[in-house]
């Protein structure tokens, strides 16, 4: 049987990873796929924490874990736009281009 | 769950995760990720919630990952004129500081004596369940969370669009 400090240790990889990606690399996609990779340890967080709970029938973890998936989705969505701009004024998506205020 | 899925799930999650980061090719890197996602999705099924890994199936495969491989097609550097920036001490440091995090996450996690507990003897949760509490408990967060994707939407509708200018 699997522990709660076990699910919460690949969590905290998980999200160390997405934090790694988020660091190292410069293509602003990559970096909202990390920021996703967090939102994911998060989630994963909530529904262990569910798991373990000494009332899993009240589902609290399982719902906040969806409106976290619903916050993510809305994030990354807007994201993406964003990047598409900056594409189109820089001609790249590495946001190291995109070191100026004035557009 | 048992504890061979748990080590090959959590494998397969941290190697993903780790390909995404070394890649040198963004689609790679892309693709990499999604394998994480799909490794999630499968370790919240083990974990007795069945809907919020198929939600996360859903979300993530259907449109996270194909919004971002799609940004990644769209969004090729024309010409590289930025040179490398000093690219391994950035790759060092951001290692670095992702494995302190770590190291702080896991001292943390393995010194809290309150999280030795056994799992509850409910491993499921129906779906008819979720839904009865989503339209009465928690109606107004379901109301809220569908304004927000509404306006996330819209904006990003008006920030990609042409004719703006």
């Amino acid at each position: 049987m699997i522990t709660l400090p076990a699910i919460l240790a690949l969590s905290a990889a998980l999200f160390a990873t997405g934090l790694g990606i988020a660091l190292i690399r410069r293509n602003a996609i990559l970096i909202f796929i990390g920021i996703e990779l967090m939102f994911g340890a998060g989630v994963l967080n909530f529904v262990a924490f569910w798991r373990f709970s000494p009332d899993p029938e009240a589902l609290t973890g399982i719902l906040f874990a969806m409106f976290t998936i619903a916050i993510a989705a809305a994030e990354i969505s807007v994201g993406l736009a964003l990047v598409i701009l900056i594409y189109r004024h820089h001609q790249t998506p590495e946001l190291d281009a995109a070191n100026r205020l004035r557009g | 769950m048992n504890a061979t899925a748990y080590i090959l799930l959590g494998i397969l999650l941290i190697a993903s995760g780790t390909g995404a980061a070394v890649l040198r090719n963004p689609v790679h890197s892309g693709l990499s990720a999604v394998v994480a996602f799909v490794t999630l999705g499968m370790l919240h099924m083990a974990l007795g919630a069945q809907f919020i890994g198929f939600v996360q199936l859903l979300v993530y495969i259907g449109a996270v990952a194909i919004l971002a491989v799609f940004a990644i097609l769209l969004t090729r550097p024309e010409a590289s004129h930025l040179p490398c920036l000093r690219p391994l001490r950035r790759a060092v440091a951001g290692a670095v500081t992702a494995g302190l995090v770590l190291a702080a996450l896991l001292i943390a996690i393995f010194r809290s004596p309150s999280l030795n507990r056994e799992p509850g003897p409910v491993a499921e949760a129906p779906v008819a369940e979720i839904g009865e509490l989503l339209m009465t408990t928690h109606l107004l967060p379901l109301q809220t969370i569908g304004v927000l994707l509404t306006a996330a939407l819209i904006g990003a509708v008006l920030f990609a669009s042409t004719n703006h200018s």
